[in-house]
């Protein structure tokens, strides 16, 4: 244990402590107290490995894909698809849903300074899917053409709420005024016990300037540019919370769960594992 | 005997002619059966919950006995066992209600529901109570709650489905029964429950469901227009044969006069002379079955596993299914 805590700190140095790692992390330290004593060196590593790929199976690729499936089904011909910045769970979503032959369009909102929507764009673009992309001031003039929100989720909370890239709560708070159903997929690794209620607690801060212009056709706009200055100091938070008031229904591996009731999330896992 | 029910003995009665010689096997069967059952029916939301419980009980039921036919004895003999019991769910959800109906209660209630009913018989025992019940066109089945309430010495009046926001203020509670109750926490029941539902919320009344365990069903409906019952014809538009072009008029007065001939004659509407007016057939079979009341216009859910709150249906329903 005394070995991974330097470990642990570098990670932290590089990236502030988030509700996945520290699972992860918690996961994985359960494992190294449960393993046997006796056990050799090499053999006892190696067990750990396994679980570590396990988890990484299991917990995110495996639940992945029973998200695909479960969250594609609730895609109808004709819907007209909203999704924000860019979540590589709903990526995957859209992609199977189109892949089975269901005909609906996509409209893509997307903000700054991540502009993540733009890489999703091209990759439903090239695959096919009919879409839209508009920034999120645009957001209200759309929204009675909607049909259906899919977002995801960076986590998700004993108290139904989701902390999710900055702007989601806008997009869901919007839909749901307009009656639009929120769907947000998330898979189980992402639960904290934790209650969540406002988005300040534990939110983090994009680096300064454009340094998210790695996406080719992107040009810094160096006059949009800000800089700190005595001044002027910029704030990026990256994430915000949704409240659950504003969710119609979380999409997990161990099936699709109202947002009050997200507290059955360690019951069923319980009882898989 | 409700359709999930009678579904659970259908499958137990297929299990017992099966020669399926693993659980593998059996399990294809009871889904081809279910299917089968479905097929038949209109409505399957309820049959469907009835299925999902029965199959999801024989799939995650423990393999102690050393040979498979034993094993499906076991699984016959607990499919009418659950059964027969089941049938006493509605006098147990007759007594948790008990307690919340006080003396000289007025209670608003849609169409016919069994628990429903044997909830207010049972009220009536003990308590004086009045009722009001929806007509639930186009079946008008509220009529048959009017006759079944009026023939034992309850008070009842009928009231119209539009009527429900008039009525709403002199009533102390709202209470109905149930196709199903999904995983949101949300109810499928006869149409007009959700109007009911959110009608009651704006007057702050309280609104209970009765529901059976056996109707507890795994469906997750986003949205009315996401339930299995909806389908492209319910609430669509006639085509109508366009409409002949007429000349821009000169002034305002010359085009109603135009435009109205020339609807009347596509139509063909054959004027009644009755004060009263009805759908026609068709008009109602583009009008749907059931809706969906969401789990926030729920206050609670009374059934034979307690009486809970709709997100506590979730709960259950996970840890039911998740074995």
């Amino acid at each position: 244990m005394t070995y991974l805590s330097p470990q642990i700190s570098h990670l932290v140095a590089a990236r502030p402590m988030s509700v996945t790692m520290g699972n992860a992390i918690r996961q994985l330290k359960l494992e190294i107290s449960g393993s046997d004593i006796d056990l050799p060196e090499q053999d006892a590593k190696d067990a750990l490995c396994q679980k570590i790929d396990n988890y990484i199976r299991d917990r995110i690729i495996i639940a992945d894909q029973v998200i695909e499936e479960t969250a594609g089904n609730k895609i109808k011909d004709g819907d007209v698809i909203l999704t924000y910045a860019r979540s590589s769970v709903v990526q995957k979503v859209l992609l199977g849903a189109h892949a089975e032959g269901r005909q609906f369009s996509v409209i893509v909102v997307d903000s700054r300074p991540m502009l993540e929507g733009k890489r999703l764009l091209s990759v439903l673009a090239s695959a096919g899917i009919q879409c839209t992309y508009i920034l999120l001031p645009a957001l209200g003039a759309i929204i009675t053409e909607v049909t259906l929100v899919l977002v995801g989720a960076h986590s998700i909370h004993s108290n139904g709420a989701v902390y999710s890239r900055a702007g989601t709560a806008l997009v869901a708070m919007m839909a749901k005024l307009h009656s639009v159903p929120v769907v947000v997929c998330c898979e189980t690794y992402k639960y904290s016990e934790t209650v969540q209620l406002d988005s300040f607690t534990k939110n983090e801060l994009a680096p300064q300037g454009d340094l998210f212009s790695s996406f080719p056709s992107v040009k810094a706009r160096d006059s949009l540019t800000l800089e700190n200055d005595e001044h002027l100091e910029i704030l990026n938070p990256l994430y915000d919370l949704t409240p659950p008031n504003c969710i119609t229904a979380v999409v997990t591996e161990v099936g699709v769960i109202p947002p009050n009731s997200i507290g059955s999330i360690p019951v069923a896992l319980g009882r898989l594992l | 005997m409700s359709p999930p029910l009678a579904a659970i003995l259908s499958l137990s009665q297929l299990m017992v002619e099966s020669n399926a010689g693993t659980m593998f096997e059996l399990v294809k069967e009871l889904h081809d059966g279910a299917e089968e059952l479905k097929r038949h029916t209109t409505n399957p939301i309820s049959l469907n919950a009835g299925c999902e419980l029965f199959i999801a009980f024989v799939t995650l039921f423990p393999h102690e006995s050393d040979s498979f036919a034993e094993l499906k004895t076991e699984l016959v003999k607990q499919g009418q066992k659950y059964a027969k019991e089941a049938i006493s769910y509605r006098n147990k959800i007759a007594e948790l209600m008990l307690d919340f109906i006080k003396d000289d209660s007025v209670i608003l209630t849609h169409s016919y529901s069994r628990v429903v009913m044997r909830a207010l018989l049972h009220a009536h025992k003990t308590k004086r109570i009045s009722v009001y019940v929806t007509e639930a066109r186009p079946r008008g089945l509220g009529v048959k709650t009017h006759e079944v309430l009026t023939a034992v010495g309850i008070p009842c009046t009928v009231v119209l489905d539009s009527a429900v926001a008039y009525v709403m203020d002199k009533v102390d509670f709202v209470l109905v029964g149930s196709e199903a109750v999904v995983e949101s926490g949300g109810l499928i029941n006869a149409v007009g429950s959700n109007q009911m539902a959110i009608i009651a919320k704006a007057a702050h009344k309280p609104f209970y469901a009765l529901a059976e365990s056996y109707k507890f069903h795994r469906l997750f409906p986003l949205s009315q227009y996401d339930l299995p019952t909806h389908n492209p014809s319910i609430l669509s538009f006639p085509s109508l044969p366009p409409r002949p072009f007429v000349t821009p008029p000169t002034t305002s007065g010359v085009s109603p006069p135009i435009a109205k001939s020339g609807i009347d004659e596509s139509l063909n509407v054959t004027p009644t002379s009755s004060s009263e007016r009805s759908m026609s057939a068709e008009m109602t079979a583009k009008n749907p079955d059931v809706d969906y009341t969401r789990p926030d216009l729920i206050s609670l859910v009374f059934s034979d596993v307690g009486i809970l709150t709709p997100e506590a249906i979730s709960q259950y329903l996970v840890a039911m299914f998740a074995g």
